[in-house]
């Protein structure tokens, strides 16, 4: 009966396990460039012995999300692979957040205050747009067109194994491998779309039935586990006094 | 009876064992079958061959198997076909367990992409292999969900629990008898 119980009760915290990273999920369905996770899930078994279940591992899905024109004047997107390089306070990190906005300095940063490696914007630029292949053009009183940066953006070996800094925000690590700068808009590589924005690529939907489906299975281990304690106390009853 | 009440134990366990799997991708349900022995009633398990549902995930080295067979992962065989792709180039799942192909450990390029027969193929050319099975094809993006029915296991766990008060209930009437037979029945007036 014991080991029913303990069966059970590792289902139980797989299925909140599951409903936290959908919950995640959810919450950040609408920040730009969000990339949902899934949890893995396996077997616990010895020998012949089941023994319930185990939450293996927990991985970003960088399935590429819609990319939608945005209102903002320094939004930027990437259609296909890759990452923004982004820099604070001399600490580097990745994002597929393209939402920037001017800072006084010239320098693009997001909301958090990390700022776009290795673009600033002139004092004196009326306007400013990022090209298919990261080329920064801007337009000053005298020149018109003027190319003050390549926007490079960032790839690597394995990008599952990047550590999340924040909801948009990767580190690299030992297991991704070091990141490899590129220039965007080769002919079948990755482009940048100017005044975009990338959306989460959390579905809804199949969000709103994860959940249904983990509370079920959750009502569904406690009653395994309601029963396993019932029949320990139907058996603790056979001997009648 | 006390092989009953033993009978319904194992059951249980086969279905919590079931029910904790419910979101095991790859998972494959144990089958619990009863049968009367000449000690009582001996609860025997088998799995289950039922193909599970697919749902697509959008990562590239997730793999379904559609039909029989498994992976092979270092030493053991999986049918939970979720991996990724290292920085060496190893197809690793989440147990780091490195994917076999017919040549040995895979190693990919990351624009390697797996065909349905089980062809690796980067770019134009066929670099490896997934064995598998005839009849079985691989869909990649995509992963096998686990067979288990939570309605049937929550079915599975109330019978036995009713089958474990039953044989109790009966144990008790058994006892009960005994006891008027040994205290009653051969009273001398």
């Amino acid at each position: 009966m014991n080991r029913a119980m303990f069966a059970a009760a590792s289902g139980m915290a797989a299925q909140q396990t599951q409903l936290e990273i959908v919950a995640d999920n959810l919450a950040n369905a609408d920040v730009a460039g969000f990339k949902g996770a899934a949890a893995t899930f396996a077997d616990v078994r010895a020998g012949t012995l089941g023994l319930g279940t185990i939450a293996v591992g927990k991985h970003a899905v960088f399935a590429q999300g819609k990319l939608v024109r945005s209102g903002g004047a320094f939004d930027v997107a990437i259609d296909g692979p890759g990452f923004f390089v982004v820099e604070r306070g001399g600490a580097r990190a990745y994002t597929r957040n393209g939402e920037f906005a001017r800072e006084s300095d010239g320098t693009l940063r997001n909301s958090a205050g990390w700022a776009l490696s290795g673009v600033r914007i002139p004092a004196d630029a009326l306007a400013a747009r990022v090209e298919r292949d990261g080329r920064v053009v801007i337009d000053t009183p005298a020149v018109k067109g003027r190319v003050i940066a390549q926007m490079r953006l960032a790839s690597f070996a394995a990008p599952e194994a990047l550590r999340p800094l924040g909801a948009t925000l990767f580190a690299a690590t030992e297991a991704s491998g070091r990141a490899r700068l590129f220039a965007p808009g080769k002919h079948d590589g990755p482009a940048i779309a100017f005044g975009m924005l990338e959306r989460s690529n959390v579905s809804i939907v199949e969000a709103m039935m994860q959940i249904l489906g983990a509370q079920r299975a959750y009502e569904a281990n406690a009653k395994g586990v309601q029963a396993a304690d019932e029949m320990l106390r139907i058996a603790n009853n056979l001997h009648r006094g | 009876m006390a092989s009953a009440m033993r009978a319904a134990r194992a059951q249980l366990e086969i279905a919590t064992q079931n029910l904790a799997n419910a979101s095991t991708d790859g998972f494959r349900k144990a089958l619990a079958r009863v049968a009367l022995t000449e000690g009582g009633l001996a609860v025997s398990e088998r799995q289950s061959y039922e193909q599970g549902a697919v749902r697509t995930t959008g990562r590239r080295f997730d793999l379904a198997l559609l039909g029989e067979g498994a992976f092979r992962v270092g030493e053991g065989l999986t049918r939970e076909g979720a991996f990724a792709r290292d920085r060496d180039g190893f197809l690793v799942d989440d147990r780091g367990r490195r994917l076999h192909g017919t040549r040995g450990v895979l190693r990919v390029s990351e624009d390697a992409r797996i065909e349905p027969e089980g062809t690796v193929r980067e770019g134009g050319r066929v670099v490896d292999r997934i064995p598998l099975p005839h009849g079985t094809r691989i869909l990649a993006g995509a992963l096998e969900t686990s067979t288990v029915n939570p309605i049937g296991e929550t079915l599975a766990i109330l019978t036995a629990q009713r089958a474990f008060e039953t044989a109790q209930k009966t144990l008790l009437a058994i006892d009960a008898s005994r006891e008027k037979a040994a205290n009653d029945v051969a009273r001398v007036q």
